[in-house]
Formats: structure tokens, C-alpha cells, sequence
């Protein structure tokens, strides 16, 4: 809902800028129409014109020029001369009606100078000895009587135009949040809607006001997902029980292969060649054996049903257990573990669920004495280093190409693929550690070895 | 060899498959124990108990007429002695790691013969003291009852600590303890920082237990990972 004071702001921005932008219209506007009318509205002019068109004779009479009193006639304008000394009308053009008087008095052309005569706009010119006043027709000019103004008003005018402004952004706003406060408060459910469904959580939104019609799909919507997302976890809930009940058929039949094998490989009885057979048979038991248990934690892993239970733990503890423990199981002699953690570094305290991070640790061991058949020396160390602790198991065995382990670190495996590969195809034993590792908010990282092997980097961070 | 005595307590064998049990009878056997009796069901079982009196059950989780945890609940009712599972499923794991059904031990299934005979020994060792206490070392011998070692006949008391320490080493005799192990045993839970401590006793109990502590033949040291007791003198180790 940030985006909510977003929109009122553009919104009132817009209202603002329409109404500035009207304003000036209007003025424009206004502009051309009276410039439309300005020819005929310069009546002062024209009384000044006649005036300067009105000569008076050797007899003392006034005569006005042909041109002018052409131009009067046309336009319906009388004229009259009114003579200083007298105050008698001194000349008139022949148009002048019945009821213009013919004596005017200092009042009367106070009156006359601002207004009408008997209706008639009138308009002076000054003359050298008299006064030329212009009749207009009835009706055809509106004359401001008293053209005065307060001085305050005037000199407050900006500050009064200013007022005036702000009052009507606050007009603006004010309309704006009453006509708008009902859409928006069914708009605001809506929003919480859609950004829950963005994240799959299921979604009831009441299907009433402006805007049910929106809410009623989203409410659909959100049914649709939370089916699919049901079954789908249906499935994946199947097919991970589906690998547990298959491992689990397995272990039993396994265990005699394995028990009497392990039986025969020590039996003093039979022959060297016999025990070694056996012995073949334990170690492929044995791979039996990892494979399943890989299977069943590395899909339980993937669809999120192993149970994780962190606690803190010292890594190293947890490493120096899983190291022990391969040592006491007598690993075969042309394997040896090395372990080569700084003595000064003693604890190294992380989160972790103990059990799956040795499980990650074995794997990586059991993995080195996999694929090196002719045996190997394989490296383990711990290192702390700012806020990270870093496991390192390595060997000095065959290694991989660059191309592997560029592999190793970026392409999904087999499992986790959803495309057919023909790949060949590697054991679960790498997927379960990036996996346990990953869930653990740590990085694993698959490099060359300096002993010119096979390297892989656990990186956890380091629990304060 | 110093557990021969174990090998004389009985065994009770619970499993629905005859040739599972026809297997770990003939694993049991060679290693020397005499005195074993199998169960199919929950109740042959719990019928065999009454007479059998065994000394250790070993118990598969499913059974045709119940499962091995209630098995367990009502064997625990007929006497006291230790149960060793046998399980098929990974998931029993956490079962016996977050709840403490009070199961002695659990072995998932498939195992070799030589890690079932290890577990049984280490149970037994736990649960059954030797009629004869000492621990018989190359230089000396452990009391633990006592508390104390002797060596050329003379009688050296152990601290509580060191007691702790090498009773730690000794459930596991032949196999490497971690240093952390060992200060969990000595200290408790998280025993962060006391590695130094730990070689100090160490030390001392070298001097108490060993000809030549400079040159320990039954304490020995793996480097950066723990420590190892070797029980019976040398040929204890090639033994397993």
C-alpha cells in the first residue's frame, strides 16, 4: 500500500496542473475575443478624430468634414459641439435625436462625460473652445458609472491572489479525498489481494462495494492456486513416500547380502580369492546401501520433508566426530584421512542440524574413497575466517576436468532436472551436501585441489 | 580377552523374517554367543520372556502383530535389561533421537556383522559389569568401582575427572574418542574451550596407568582428532 499516498499525490498534481492550464486558456481566450471587438470599440478615439475634423468658419459656424460625418452617419453616431462660454450646443450633426437637450449645464456634462444622454452612451473629445460629444447607439456600450477602486485592495492584490490560490489546492484536495475515499477503501483490499497472492498465500477478499466484481476474480484466483499448490504437495508428498517405501523394501533382503558377505569375507576357512569375492560383495552392498539412504534424504530434502532441527554446534566437533568415525570403522588401508585444522582454532560455533551436516561431511568422504579405487589420501580442515567457517575435504586421488567441475557447481543434477538428459549420470552424494548445505544458509563450492584432487568448501556462517 | 564374560548373556531375537534372524543368529554365533532364542511375533515373544530371562532383546520395529516399541514398553515391565533395535526405516531415527523411547541403541538396516557386534558389545559392556572389575591394560589395570589403578602392585587413586575420562575411553576401547566426546564426558554438555584442560588430564593419567608415560602404549594420541584406549594390551586391537 506505499503507492497509495503515491497516487494521491500525481493525482492532485494532475488536478493542479489542469486547473493553472485552464486559467491561462480562459485568459487567452478572452484575449481574442475582445481583440475581435476592438475596432469598433474605440469610441474616446473617434471623439478625439471628429474633434480634429471639426473646423469652425469665418462666420463662427462649425462645419465637419465630409469624410467624418460620412463615417458618423454609417456607424448611427450623432455629434453635437457644446461651446465653453455658452454651454449651448454650438454644432450637431443632422441625426441627432429629438431628446438631446440643446443647454447643457457643468452638471450635466459631469453626467454626460461618465454616462448616457437619454440612454445614449456618450464619449468626449476635447476641443480648444468647447467640448465634441459622441452619441452611440442605444445599447451598444456598457459604461462603468463609478471607476473606482479601494487603494488597499489594489495593493494587496498579490497576496490576495495568492490566497485565493492555496484556498483552491485545498478546495482541490479536499474534493478529491470525499469523492475518492470510497474507491480507494475498496481499492485497499484489493492491493493486500493481489500482493498476498504474489507470495501464495490463500486469499478471501469480501466481494462487496465498487469494485466486487474484482474482488470476487481475485478471491477465484487464489482458489485456483491454493488447489494446485494442494495438489501438487499431494504429489510430491507421494512421490517422496513412494522412494522411502522402495528404500525401505530394499534394506531387508540387503541386510542378509550383506550380513552373511561380511560373514564370508572373514571367514578363515575359505580361501583368499573366495574372501576377496566376498569382500567385493560387502563393498557394492555398501554402495547399495548409500544409494538408498541418499535417495530417500536427497528427495525428502528436495520436497522440503525432512524435518530440519538447527541448534548450535561446534563445526569443528561435528567434523572431527565424522573423520573419527571413519577411522573407527576401518576404512581400507590404501585410504588415510588427514586431518589438518589448526590446532589454535578450537571452536568454530554454528547453527546446524548436527545429524545432516555429518551426513554432508561422510558424503564427502564416502565420495573421495569412491572414486578413487586405487586409494588416496584425503585432507579435511576447518578454518574461521571473517564471520564464515570453512570446511575443506580434499584428496590427492583422479580429480575432475574443469568441465566437470564446472558441472559439479552450476548444472541441476539428474534428479532435480526437469529436462531428459543423457548425461552421464553421478551419484546422489553432491546434491544431498548442496542441498543440506544450502539449507543451512551456507555455499558449497567445488574446486581443484592443491594435493591434485578433488575439492569441495563447505562455507557456513559463524553463530555469535 | 577381557569381555568373554558378555558372550555368555542371553539373547532375545525378534523378527518377522526367519531368515533374517537365521543370519544374525549365525553372526552371533560365531562370535561366540551361546545362549540366543528367536521370536517371530510380538507375542511369542512376550511368552518366550517369562521363561528365557534375557539379558539384552534385539527388536525389529514392525512386526506382523504389533510394533517393536510396544514390544519394548512391555518387556521393560518383566525386567530390567537393555533393547537394541533393529530398523528398516530412516525415519525411525529421529524416533529414537527426539523422543528417548528409552531404547538402548538402534542399528538401520543393512549392517555389517562386525558394526551389530559392536553395538551389542557396547550396550553389554554398559549395562553388565565384569564379576572380575579390573580392566586389564598393558602396564596396569583399572578399578573403576574403585576409582583407583594399579600398576606394580601399587594402588593409584583417580581423580573424579580422570575417572570420567577414562570411562569415556573405555565404552569405546580400540576406537578413537574425539576430544570433544571426552570433554562432554568430563564437563557436560557444550564443553567449549577445554581441550587444554583435557591434555592436562591426559597427562596425569598417563603417569598413572603407563611404564613409560612419554612413550604411552595403552593411552594413545591421534593427532587433532582424540584419543584411543587399548584394552588388554596389544593384541586387544588386532583382535577386532
Amino acid at each position: 500500500m506505499k503507492s497509495v499516498p503515491k497516487l494521491i499525490r500525481r493525482f492532485v498534481g494532475i488536478l493542479l496542473l489542469s486547473s493553472i492550464l485552464l486559467m491561462i486558456l480562459n485568459i487567452v481566450l478572452l484575449v481574442l475575443f475582445t481583440l475581435r471587438q476592438l475596432p469598433n470599440a474605440q469610441p474616446w478615439k473617434t471623439a478625439e478624430e471628429v474633434v480634429t475634423a471639426l473646423h469652425q468658419t469665418e462666420e463662427g459656424n462649425y462645419v465637419l468634414t465630409d469624410e467624418m460625418s460620412l463615417e458618423l452617419s454609417e456607424a448611427d453616431i450623432w455629434g453635437i459641439f457644446i461651446d465653453n462660454e455658452t454651454k449651448q450646443v454650438a454644432w450637431k450633426t443632422d441625426n441627432l435625436p429629438d431628446t438631446i437637450p440643446t443647454a447643457y449645464t457643468l452638471s450635466d456634462i459631469a453626467s454626460l462625460t461618465r454616462g448616457y444622454i437619454s440612454d445614449y452612451p456618450t464619449f468626449t473629445g476635447e476641443a480648444e473652445n468647447g467640448l465634441v460629444v459622441l452619441g452611440y447607439p442605444q445599447k451598444s456600450f456598457w459604461k462603468h458609472m463609478w471607476p473606482s477602486w479601494d487603494y488597499q485592495l489594489i495593493a494587496n492584490l498579490p497576496r490576495t491572489f495568492l490566497t485565493v490560490l492555496i484556498i483552491n489546492v485545498i478546495a482541490i484536495f479536499i474534493i478529491y479525498v470525499t469523492t475518492n475515499a470510497k474507491l480507494l477503501k475498496s481499492v485497499k483490499p484489493i492491493t493486500k489481494g493481489i500482493q498476498d497472492l504474489s507470495v501464495g498465500e490463500p486469499v478471501q477478499i469480501k466481494e462487496s462495494g465498487l469494485l466486487s466484481e474484482i474482488s470476487a476474480n481475485i478471491n477465484h484466483t487464489s482458489d485456483i492456486l491454493q488447489s494446485q499448490k494442494y495438489q501438487l504437495r499431494k504429489k510430491e508428498t507421494a512421490r517422496a513416500n513412494w522412494i522411502a517405501g522402495v528404500s525401505h523394501d530394499i534394506r531387508t533382503p540387503l541386510s542378509m547380502v550383506m550380513g552373511y558377505a561380511g560373514q564370508l569375507k572373514d571367514d578363515v576357512n575359505l580361501t583368499t580369492e573366495e574372501r576377496q569375492k566376498a569382500e567385493v560383495i560387502v563393498r557394492q552392498s555398501k554402495r547399495i546401501q548409500n544409494l538408498i539412504n541418499d535417495l530417500n534424504l536427497a528427495s525428502k530434502l528436495e520436497y522440503n520433508m525432512q524435518p530440519i532441527n538447527p541448534t548450535k554446534h561446534n563445526l569443528i566437533a561435528i567434523v572431527r566426530q565424522v573423520v573419527v568415525d571413519f577411522i573407527n570403522m576401518d576404512i581400507e588401508d590404501n585410504y588415510t584421512i588427514q586431518w589438518e585444522t589448526d590446532a589454535a582454532l578450537i571452536v568454530c560455533p554454528v547453527y546446524a542440524d548436527q545429524g545432516l551436516l555429518k551426513r554432508a561431511i561422510s558424503n564427502l568422504i564416502q565420495n573421495s574413497i569412491n572414486h578413487n579405487g586405487q586409494g588416496c589420501k584425503i585432507y579435511i580442515s576447518v578454518t574461521a575466517d571473517s564471520g564464515k567457517c570453512t570446511v575443506d575435504v580434499s584428496d590427492d586421488g583422479v580429480g575432475a576436468t574443469d568441465e566437470q567441475i564446472e558441472k559439479f557447481n552450476n548444472a541441476p543434477h539428474y534428479m532435480v532436472c526437469d529436462e531428459n538428459t543423457t548425461e552421464q549420470r553421478h551419484g546422489l552424494g553432491l546434491l544431498i551436501v548442496k542441498q543440506i548445505i544450502s539449507a543451512h544458509g551456507g555455499t558449497t563450492i567445488i574446486e581443484h585441489s592443491s594435493y591434485g584432487g578433488f575439492l569441495v568448501k563447505l562455507i557456513l556462517p559463524i553463530q555469535k | 580377552m577381557d569381555f568373554e564374560y558378555l558372550k555368555s548373556k542371553r539373547l532375545l531375537l525378534v523378527d518377522d523374517e526367519q531368515e533374517l534372524l537365521d543370519m544374525v543368529v549365525s553372526i552371533l554365533k560365531e562370535e561366540g554367543f551361546n545362549h540366543i532364542a528367536t521370536a517371530k511375533t510380538l507375542k511369542e515373544a512376550l511368552a518366550l520372556a517369562d521363561n528365557f530371562q534375557p539379558e539384552l532383546a534385539i527388536l525389529d520395529v514392525m512386526l506382523p502383530d504389533g510394533n517393536g516399541f510396544s514390544l519394548m514398553e512391555q518387556l521393560k515391565q518383566k525386567g530390567e535389561y537393555p533393547i537394541l533395535f533393529l530398523t528398516a526405516r530412516g525415519e525411525d531415527e529421529d524416533k529414537f533421537k527426539g523422543f528417548g523411547l528409552g531404547a538402548d541403541d538402534y542399528v538401520v538396516k543393512p549392517f555389517l556383522p562386525k558394526e551389530l557386534i559392536f553395538r551389542i558389545m557396547a550396550i553389554l559392556r554398559r549395562s553388565y559389569k565384569d564379576e572380575n572389575p579390573l580392566i586389564t591394560l598393558q602396564d596396569s589395570e583399572i578399578d573403576f568401582d574403585r576409582a583407583e589403578v594399579i600398576k606394580g602392585g601399587e594402588h593409584i587413586a583417580l581423580t573424579a575427572k580422570e575417572h570420567d575420562i577414562l570411562a569415556a575411553l573405555y565404552r569405546n576401547a580400540g576406537r578413537i574418542v574425539t576430544i570433544d566426546a571426552l570433554c562432554e564426558a568430563a564437563w557436560g554438555e557444550n564443553p567449549f574451550g577445554y581441550e587444554n584442560s583435557l591434555m592436562a588430564h591426559i597427562r596425569r593419567i598417563r603417569e598413572k596407568i603407563e611404564l613409560n608415560p612419554s612413550r604411552p602404549v595403552s593411552l594413545i594420541t591421534v593427532k587433532g582428532l582424540g584419543y584411543k584406549l587399548i584394552v588388554g594390551g596389544k593384541q586387544y586391537e588386532k583382535r577386532t
